[in-house]
Formats: C-alpha cells, sequence, structure tokens
C-alpha cells in the first residue's frame, strides 16, 4: 500500500500555470499559479469579487481558462467539457445553492451517484434493493441528511441544502473536491457540524475550499491562498496567514 | 414497480373503467368527434406535456413531428388518393412513420440543443411553420395544398379502423399506453436527469452527465409518443393537409396542454377534451360569427383563474379538502 500511496501523492492533484479567464474586457481571473499536492487541505479567501469562484469554474469547466493550462493529476484538462472532468473525479459545490429542486433528498444523492456511472439513459427503475441506494443511503449518512431522504428539495433547510450539496459532491467518490463557501449562511449551531464534517472526509481526498468565514477556513486547511482582483496576492499556511500585513489590509481594510 | 401511489391507481383504475364503459353510455358522435378526438390529439398534447414538465423544454415543433409521422403513414398507405410507389401493408407503414417521427423528434432536440426558453420556443415554431410550408410546395412526395387523402385506416380483427367502437378502443389503448410510459420514464434514472436539467443543466454536468445528449433523447422519445398521435389524427381525419400541421393546428395543441396544466401527463388529455368540446359547439351556442371569441374567452378565464389549468383545479380542491391530513403529516415527520 505504501509504495503506490507515495508515488501518487509524487503528482500534484492539480497545477494550475498562468491560467487566466477574460469575460469581454474584465479579467476575473488572471495569470494564476497554483500547485495542489494530492490530499492537500486548501483555503482560497479574499474579498468579494476577487475571482475565487470564477477559478472554480475554470477548473470545473463551466467557464474555461482563456489563457494558461490546468492539469490534473498529470493530464491537461484546460478544454475539456464539465461533464467530462466530473467523470474524472472532480466534485464541486456551487455558492448559492443550484439543487434539482423538484426532487426530493434521496433523488439528488441518487442522480449524483448515477452520473458517476455508465448507464446513464437507464431506462430501468432501481429495485429496492439497488446497490445504488445503498450508496445513497450511506452518503446520506456521512452527510447527516438520512432522516430527510423523502422531502423534496425546496423544503428542507438552507443547512440541509448545504449538506446535500456536499453529499452529492462526493457521490461520484471524487479525488479532488472543491467547495464554494460551504459555511454561507450557516448558523453558528451549523458551523461546527460542518467542520467536523469536513474533518471526517477521507485523507487521499484532495480538498480545496473556498470561504468567507476566516474560522471554517483556517480549520480546514494546511495551506491558503489569498486573491484579490483576480490575482492571487499571498501564499501561506494559516497560522502565518493571519499575521500576514497584506491580508489584514485586505481583511481589516475593507470591514470584514 | 411503482409507479403510483395506491389511492391514485385506485383512481386511475375507476377513470379507466369509465373510459372502457362510454361506448355503452354515449352515442357514436360523442364517442369518436369527442372523446376519440380528444384521446389522440391529447397523445400529441402529450408529447408536449412530457418535453415542458419534466424536461423545461417548450416545444412547438410537436405537431410537426406528429406531422411527420401522419405524411409517412399517408404516402405509404395501400390505400392512398394519390397512391405513392412505396405503398406498404399498415403492419409496416405504421412502425415506420413513427421511428420517422421519432427521427423527426431527434433531429428538432439536436437543432434546439443549445437553446432555452423563448429562444426554444422561436426555434421550434419555425421549425413547425417551415415543415408545413415545404408539405405544401411539394407537390411530388406530399401532394401539396391538397395533402393525401382516403387514408382508412388497417382492419383491426377483420373490422375496419373507421367503425366507432375500433377507433375508439384503439385510440384508447394507445393513449393509456402512452401515458403510463411517461409516468414510468419519469421515475427512471432517465427521467430523473431530464428533471434535474429542468431545475439546474449546469449542475447536472457538474455531476457527470451530457446534457445535451439527454436532451436529443427526450426529444427524440416525445417524437416517439407525438409520431403514434400524428398515425391516428390521420386516419380520424382520412387523409393528411398542410394546413392539419399548420400554425393554426401547433397553437391548438399548446392550448390544450396548457388548458389541461402542464403538471401532469393527465393535463393533456383533460385539454384535448375541453378543446374538443369547445370546438364542437362554441358554434351552436353562440352562432358562426362569434365562436371563436367564445373559445377565446373560455381558455383565457381557464388560464386567470388557474395558471396551472384544469388539473390545477384539481390539486388546489384535493389540498384543500385533504389540507388538515396533510398537516398533521408534515408535523409528525418534523417532530420525529
Amino acid at each position: 500500500m505504501t509504495p503506490s500511496t507515495s508515488s501518487a501523492s509524487d503528482l500534484p492533484a492539480l497545477v494550475l500555470a498562468g491560467v487566466g479567464r477574460r469575460f469581454g474586457a474584465l479579467h476575473a481571473v488572471s495569470d494564476v499559479t497554483l500547485r495542489i499536492r494530492t490530499g492537500e487541505r486548501r483555503a482560497i479567501l479574499g474579498p468579494n469579487g476577487a475571482g475565487k469562484t470564477t477559478l472554480f469554474n475554470t477548473i470545473c469547466g463551466d467557464y474555461p481558462p482563456t489563457s494558461g493550462k490546468i492539469t490534473y493529476f498529470g493530464a491537461d484538462i484546460s478544454q475539456l467539457k464539465p461533464y467530462r472532468r466530473a467523470r474524472l473525479g472532480i466534485g464541486r459545490t456551487y455558492q448559492s445553492s443550484t439543487l434539482f429542486n423538484g426532487l426530493t433528498v434521496r433523488e439528488n444523492l441518487y442522480l449524483a451517484v448515477r452520473a458517476a456511472k455508465p448507464g446513464r439513459f437507464s431506462l430501468i427503475k432501481p429495485g429496492p434493493g439497488h446497490a445504488d441506494l445503498a450508496r445513497v443511503r450511506a452518503l446520506a449518512e456521512q452527510v447527516r441528511v438520512d432522516h430527510i431522504l423523502d422531502a423534496r428539495i425546496d423544503s428542507v433547510s438552507h443547512g440541509q441544502r448545504r449538506q446535500v450539496e456536499i453529499g452529492m459532491a462526493l457521490a461520484g467518490v471524487p479525488k479532488l473536491l472543491m467547495l464554494d463557501e460551504p459555511a454561507a449562511g450557516l448558523s453558528a449551531a451549523e458551523r461546527p457540524e460542518l467542520v467536523t464534517l469536513l474533518a471526517d472526509l477521507p485523507r487521499d481526498l484532495t480538498l480545496i475550499l473556498i470561504e468567507h468565514d476566516m474560522d471554517v477556513a483556517l480549520a480546514n486547511s494546511e495551506k491558503v491562498t489569498v486573491m484579490k482582483d483576480g490575482v492571487v496576492v499571498v501564499e501561506s499556511t494559516p497560522d502565518k496567514v493571519v499575521d500576514d500585513p497584506v491580508v489584514q489590509a485586505i481583511y481589516l481594510g475593507e470591514g470584514h | 414497480m411503482i409507479i403510483m401511489s395506491t389511492r391514485r391507481w385506485a383512481l386511475t383504475a375507476i377513470g379507466l373503467v369509465i373510459l372502457l364503459a362510454l361506448p355503452l353510455l354515449l352515442p357514436n358522435f360523442w364517442l369518436v368527434n369527442i372523446f376519440g378526438r380528444a384521446l389522440v390529439y391529447g397523445i400529441v398534447a402529450l408529447s408536449l406535456t412530457f418535453l415542458a414538465h419534466y424536461g423545461g423544454f417548450v416545444s412547438l415543433a410537436q405537431t410537426m413531428v406528429a406531422g411527420v409521422a401522419g405524411y409517412s403513414v399517408a404516402m405509404m398507405a395501400p390505400t392512398a388518393i394519390p397512391l405513392g410507389d412505396m405503398a406498404l401493408p399498415y403492419a409496416l407503414a405504421i412502425p415506420l412513420a413513427v421511428f420517422a417521427a421519432t427521427m423527426a423528434g431527434a433531429i428538432v432536440g439536436l437543432i434546439a440543443v443549445n437553446t432555452r426558453e423563448i429562444y426554444l420556443l422561436m426555434i421550434t415554431l419555425a421549425l413547425a411553420v417551415g415543415f408545413s410550408l415545404f408539405a405544401q410546395s411539394n407537390i411530388t412526395w406530399f401532394n401539396g395544398y391538397e395533402g393525401i387523402r382516403n387514408i382508412v385506416g388497417p382492419e383491426i380483427f377483420g373490422r375496419p379502423f373507421r367503425t366507432p367502437l375500433v377507433f375508439y378502443y384503439t385510440a384508447l389503448v394507445v393513449a393509456a399506453l402512452l401515458y403510463l410510459l411517461v409516468l414510468y420514464v419519469v421515475r427512471t434514472p432517465f427521467g430523473l436527469v431530464l428533471q434535474a436539467i429542468r431545475d439546474s443543466d449546469r449542475r447536472t454536468a457538474a455531476i457527470g452527465f451530457h446534457v445535451g445528449l439527454h436532451r436529443i433523447a427526450a426529444f427524440a422519445l416525445a417524437g416517439f409518443i407525438a409520431g403514434w398521435g400524428g398515425v391516428l389524427i390521420t386516419f380520424y381525419n382520412i387523409g393528411i393537409t398542410p394546413s392539419s400541421i399548420g400554425l393554426w393546428a401547433t397553437v391548438g395543441v399548446l392550448i390544450m396542454a396548457v388548458i389541461g396544466g402542464l403538471g401532469h401527463p393527465l393535463g393533456a388529455f383533460i385539454g384535448a377534451l375541453i378543446f374538443a368540446l369547445m370546438d364542437t359547439f362554441a358554434s351552436t351556442i353562440i352562432g358562426h360569427d362569434r365562436f371563436n371569441t367564445l373559445i377565446g374567452m373560455v381558455f383565457l378565464v381557464i388560464v386567470l383563474l388557474s395558471p396551472d389549468g384544469i388539473w390545477g383545479v384539481g390539486g388546489r380542491l384535493a389540498a384543500a379538502l385533504g389540507g388538515r391530513n396533510r398537516n398533521k403529516n408534515a408535523d409528525g415527520g418534523a417532530t420525529r
């Protein structure tokens, strides 16, 4: 086990080389270079409009980069379609919940399980004992929504929706998981639960976290990247980043 | 496999018994020209409801796709006037016509694969009008403005298709099978993906589904459904003309689906029944000069009072009557 693990972790999970994304004249992200180890926990911080979510969109393919190169476990994925990247093991959540509102929690999770394997056009309903449904149950327990499986998504709480989001991103057994502000809108009581949930994720999973909430971000990361105006301004460790003068200027100067 | 709850099954069974018994209760005119007509046009409306409710695609090309099947079966019919040079027995012509409609549906889906909302409406409308005008101007295959006549349909158990009982029961069986097909498909992985695309196509792609291929497949399935409608409508009208698949026919199917209620596949048939009733009797109620005004007013009132159509009225009545029970259940669920 040890030799294969060490050789796998030598290969970085994700390398961004000079990645940029333009929308007309607007450079939402410019010249971002990042190297994220396999199994690393990375937080991305920055004020609103810093380009954090756009960076996620270039990595998952919603808006492919207009310049630069994205390498995922050694393969160039810069121009792949989003569904292809998802099938390679890139899972993500969205900042504002974009779940399937007309469907139940179970159906949302089931679709995410189903998307990760062949037979996506299947016209056969799974029987009650089907392995996919067992997997749905396991996922629901992992993200603590197993008591509301039959509720429609638009009838469950905001916090529960965020948990379903994470469950769906985990369904494809991702190698790289990107969470876009998972703590946004959560109550003070729900936050520690999210931190535990994130801490319980398997160690070989690479995690990138966009977070506004410093406590959640620093508690769940080994390395922190700070962005402002579409560029990376600081890359550091959680204990050093809070003392960094540039970071303090960004966060205190803009009233955060 | 459970497609419906026990109560739904019971209601469905009662409805089916009534529909099966209709020939005992109604004169032939009602059987064929109201209920039979509602069934065959309802099938085309069903294909629209399937696309609109489960996929979020409001397509105006469903009448055109039905027309592809109608013209195909007419060209191949052994009794057609003018008789084409590729006459086939109905046992072959009907499946081929439905296949042609399925392909036509896939092509519409492919052309419109990246459009949504008003742009999807415009593209499908353009295809519908374009096909109707093409049929009108093409003499060699479509016989131009006159269309193809004398499509009497096959004999079933030795009885001509035009016999009221044969027509009614055939339409009923085909409509019921397609209705059950829709109810089944939307619970399968494929059907769930469609609903996922309706709710968030971006998210559907982010978890690994090819949204475009699913859209095309949905349009193909809708084409298959509409194709059966197109074949039966052609037998009902004893032929097909360009105007029967033109703009007014296209709008007619949209009206059926909307007044019946896009929220449930049954709405398509309810809407088609109301449409058939209004279209048949409005002129006797108010006279030939004003009957379109009456039809328009009735549709306007239905849509204003219940944006989700007649099906929506039923749903709200059920909610009002069963409201107390439902609240009790919801509370129980929350405290569990």
